[in-house]
């Protein structure tokens, strides 16, 4: 098993390394003079010699890649201008926050849409599948920041359950239930879509798995219908299943940009598109490579589980 | 014609395609709709109410009409949406076939960079894009669209593929055609259809897309405006004018809500496996709609089980399929019976029907009874059933590689099987599992127990399936051709392990074959089915001695030697009738050549012939011999 894990993290780092690359390049897509681009208003003439000096920006186009990997790899991933601090400090800081209504989310969505695709396809054609399977079209449809704002609507405004916006209250105690109020509505709002892709796949896996003979041996055995659907079945279809978790997981951690502005999260996506909206190129630069080198190994992580859940694949 | 036929049969997906048209021609007709102009401002008519003095939807946080802006909106949204889809699913295309058309080093590269592409969570790309070419919708449509074309140039690839080795593309190859001329004329035909429904599924997300990107501010800059930048201006109004919030959202919502379900309904259109209701599960026990009063058991068979006139069919769409045409039959304590007959003669659907455990659907159960212990299990509530299953009566499946579960070890699956009747402690059901495989002849059950089905060997897993099916001591044993799937001496063993389980333990075998090498091994009684009924019946010996059937006297004249392993009796001429259409009279008659108009007209009944013998024949072949 440990050398499974380390092949495949040594396997992750041509994507890392493909990763930044495309980053690079669509940052040099930018027009003009780069060290200009990315000093903005900030662009004194001082302040732009500094920075070609310090990212060799006025060197050839692979030189500089290699001088930005090369930084990045000693942890210094640029300053960010409009907010006058390392982007690496900044990233880490709101990727955090951002990881908190993420992984809630993840959970969320992971249970409930394997849970109802379960349901689903086991009363196929039945009330609860129909009432499912539409619950799961109006899931899927529904725009996450639509919804967001609909929920801070009913739940925070009208019925006041929970506050509208925001990670942590304003005056009072940091503590869990703070946290978990702040946290109910803006992750509930962004599993919703992932619920409902995962249902759906878990509900097709559920009924390929069902039509094995193996299901019919437990049923042969006189093993309850519930363990039939729960133990035999699932475990199965699990095995379709985690890999649509794996994607889902990206939908969810990016899909965040949305419901961290509707909610004033202070996450990694709003991060990104002020810095966007400032011009602020270095952190959104530092941002995406973060985030998606942490969704590459978190793929990993899959992967692993798959094998730990499948003895069939050699470790 | 017959796709749009199926669409209009799926009523959500033809509810997807009015409203989805009805928002395409509003958008189409907007310019001539007698509204005004969108992009006035009129401060002091700020925020009107719906359906008040200030238009259908009243005004927003500037007074400008709503109603106007929606129509004005969602044109823009359709149109971005449309032309995203448009240039990913082009370039998308594109990538795909030349990867997919060259192969090899072409294909490599290309492919890796689309990996490296879909490593990315979705999202985080698209902004990456608009963050180095600038806010605005251009630049929002085409981050979206970059984002999606590594979705298409994968799809499309693995169609080119396909495509690329067949004869029609190296006969034009052969022709000295050119490789873009080939691309166009060969290829391109034949990827477009993929290509329409990868767009159908992906354009509801590339209009959420867009509008999402909108809405956070980095697409449609004011004051033009689509759904979602609409939906983001009206943001910080939210609590105290929600309509202008919920005009757009709503919008949004019903577009990629109708286009779903059209997507969904062209899905399901073209799969065929939704037309055979192949993604149907059974339920846990076969459907049973008997409309006849289920015959008597008969005492004087002492019978532990017993099928009397048992019929089961699979309803298919419109067609009825007779598996099983009303079959007697019985077996007593230690006794075994064979079932023989070709593939699809009902022998298997018999066997399964004992305990319902035929997929329903298409099964159903719809006449008859089977008696174990004198009580019916035809249509007995669920709960009976499980009860009896595994632990009175246990079944072996034929191929125990598919049969047993992949991702249990053999130990976790016996001990369930002891547990599921028997509420035993872990510990003891693991010793009673390693019993189990001790008594099947596994060498190394201590060790073995912990292994994988796909670890073993074929014989071993037949083993595995026998311990299963011995855990709770059953009286009756129902095993589905056993042994089809193994060599010849590892065949020869299991039937003696079989044969010996039965002497020691009194049990009850209900054996189904093709083979009668297995049947003179084994059975002490045989019938032979055909066509979902039985032709013939009787004991072994005398059945092999002397058949009666012209069927089952061909089936024997084709098998040379005994346990000669896997052999398809296609021997015989002609092929088993089709069971939704079942001919006259007798069913055998196309084959036989002994037939004659009087076989064809009407029932042919099964008649006794001698002692515990019968048979479903007017002409049998040994007739004058075994009446005396
Ligand atoms: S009934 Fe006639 S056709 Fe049928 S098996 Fe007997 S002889 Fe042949």
């Amino acid at each position: 098993m440990a050398g499974y894990i380390l092949k495949r993290l040594f396997s992750a780092i041509p994507v890392l390394l493909g990763i930044s690359i495309i980053v690079f390049l669509i940052m040099a897509m930018i027009p003009g003079d780069p060290a200009t681009a990315i000093l903005g208003s900030y662009a004194t003439p001082e302040n732009v010699e500094k920075l070609n000096r310090d990212l060799g920006l006025d060197k050839p186009l692979v030189q500089r890649y290699f001088i930005w990997l090369g930084n990045m790899l000693q942890g210094d991933f640029g300053r960010s201008f409009s907010l006058n601090r390392a982007v690496l400090d900044e990233v880490m800081e709101r990727f955090n926050a951002t990881l908190i209504l993420a992984g809630t989310s993840f959970v969320i969505c992971s249970v409930l849409g394997v849970a109802a695709g379960v349901v689903s396809a086991a009363r196929q054609y039945g009330l609860a599948d129909k009432a499912i399977t539409f619950a799961v079209l109006l899931g899927i449809s529904i725009p996450s920041f639509f919804l967001g704002m609909m929920m801070i609507l009913i739940f925070a405004v009208n019925l006041r359950w929970f506050p509208v916006s925001g990670m942590w209250p304003i005056y009072g105690a940091r503590d869990l239930s703070a946290l978990l109020s702040h946290l109910t509505l803006p992750a509930s709002a962004l599993a919703v879509v992932a619920t409902g892709v995962i249902a759906r796949l878990s509900r097709s896996a559920m009924l390929e798995v069902m039509r094995q003979d193996f299901i019919r041996t437990a049923r042969a055995k006189g093993v309850h219908e519930r363990s039939v659907i729960w133990r035999h079945a699932l475990r199965a279809a699990m095995v379709s299943i985690i890999p649509v978790l794996g994607i889902q997981a990206g939908f969810v951690l990016s899909g965040a940009v949305y419901i961290e502005m509707v909610f004033q999260w202070p996450g990694v996506g709003r991060m990104l598109v002020d810095a966007i909206l400032k011009r602020d190129i270095l952190l959104v630069q530092g941002g995406v490579v973060f985030v998606a080198a942490c969704y590459v190994m978190f793929n990993i992580a899959v992967d692993v589980a798959q094998g730990l859940l499948d003895p069939r694949i050699k470790t | 014609m017959s796709f749009l036929r199926l669409l209009s049969r799926n009523r959500l997906a033809l509810a997807g395609l009015v409203v989805m048209a009805l928002v395409v021609v509003l958008a189409l007709i907007t310019p001539l709709l007698p509204l005004a102009d969108p992009d006035v401002t009129n401060t002091a008519d700020r925020f009107k109410r719906p359906l008040g003095d200030a238009g259908l939807l009243g005004t927003d946080h500037l007074g400008r009409d709503l109603l106007s802006r929606l129509l004005w909106g969602t044109r823009l949204s359709l149109a971005v949406g449309v032309a995203a889809a448009l240039i990913a699913a082009t370039i998308g295309a594109a990538i795909g076939i030349v990867a997919g058309f060259y192969g090899g080093r072409t294909d490599n590269i290309i492919m890796r960079g689309v990996d490296m592409l879909m490593a990315f969570p979705y999202i985080l790309l698209a902004l990456a894009i608009v963050a180095a070419l600038g806010p605005g919708l251009l630049n929002a449509l085409i981050a979206v669209a970059a984002v999606n074309i590594p979705f298409f140039a994968r799809n499309i690839r693995g169609v080119t593929v396909s495509i690329a080795h067949k004869e029609f593309v190296d006969a034009a190859r052969l022709s000295g055609m050119g490789d873009v001329r080939i691309i166009v004329t060969e290829v391109l035909p034949n990827v477009i259809p993929v290509i329409v429904i990868a767009m159908s599924t992906t354009i509801g997300w590339m209009i959420l897309e867009t509008a999402g990107l909108s809405f956070l501010g980095l697409g449609s800059q004011p004051p033009q405006a689509d759904l979602g930048s609409m939906l983001g201006e009206a943001r910080s109004a939210l609590i105290t004018n929600p309509h202008t919030s919920v005009v757009p959202g709503a919008m949004i919502l019903v577009i990629v809500m109708a286009i779903n379900l059209l997507g969904d309904g062209v899905r399901d259109a073209l799969d065929p496996r939704l037309k055979s209701g192949a993604l149907s599960r059974p339920m846990p026990a076969t459907l049973v709609r008997r409309d006849s009063v289920p015959p008597q058991p008969r005492t004087e068979d002492e019978a532990i089980l017993a099928l009397r006139d048992l019929k089961t069919e699979f309803h298919v769409k419109n067609r009825v399929y007779k598996a099983v045409g009303g079959v007697d039959l019985h077996v007593r304590p230690g006794e075994c019976l064979g079932i023989i007959g070709e593939s699809g003669s009902g022998k298997s659907v018999t066997a399964l029907s004992v305990m319902g455990l035929v997929a329903s659907p298409p099964g159903v159960i719809t006449g008859g009874a089977v008696y174990f212990e004198g009580q019916d299990l035809i249509g007995a509530p669920y709960e009976t059933l499980r009860r009896l299953r595994g632990n009175r009566v246990a079944y072996i499946f034929q191929d125990p590689l598919a049969t047993l579960h992949p991702l249990y070890t053999v130990g976790e699956q016996l001990i369930e099987a002891v547990r599921a009747h028997h509420p035993t402690s872990r510990d003891e059901a693991r010793t009673h599992a390693i019993d189990l495989l001790k008594s099947v002849r596994i060498p190394n059950a201590e060790t073995r127990i912990d292994s994988y089905p796909h670890e073993l060997s074929g014989g071993m897993r037949q083993r595995v399936g026998i311990a299963m099916a011995l855990a709770n001591d059953p009286e009756v044993i129902i095993a589905d051709e056993p042994t089809t799937a193994l060599d010849v001496t590892v065949q020869a063993q299991i039937l003696s392990l079989l044969d010996d389980l039965r002497r020691e333990r009194g049990l009850a075998i209900v054996f189904i074959t093709h083979d009668f090498g297995v049947v003179a091994q084994l059975c002490d009684r045989v019938a032979v089915m055909y066509a979902g009924r039985i032709v013939e019946e009787g004991p072994t010996a005398a059945i092999l001695g002397a058949p009666a059937h012209p069927y089952t006297a061909r089936l024997m004249a084709c098998v040379p030697e005994l346990g000669g392993g896997r052999r398809e009796l296609a021997a015989i001429p002609g092929l088993p009738p089709v069971v939704d259409n079942l001919p006259q009279g007798c069913a055998f008659a196309d084959r036989c050549h002994k037939a004659t108009d009087a076989c064809r007209e009407g029932e042919v009944t099964l008649v006794p012939k001698g002692p515990d013998r019968a048979v479903r024949c007017i002409d049998p072949e040994i007739a004058t011999e075994a009446a005396q």
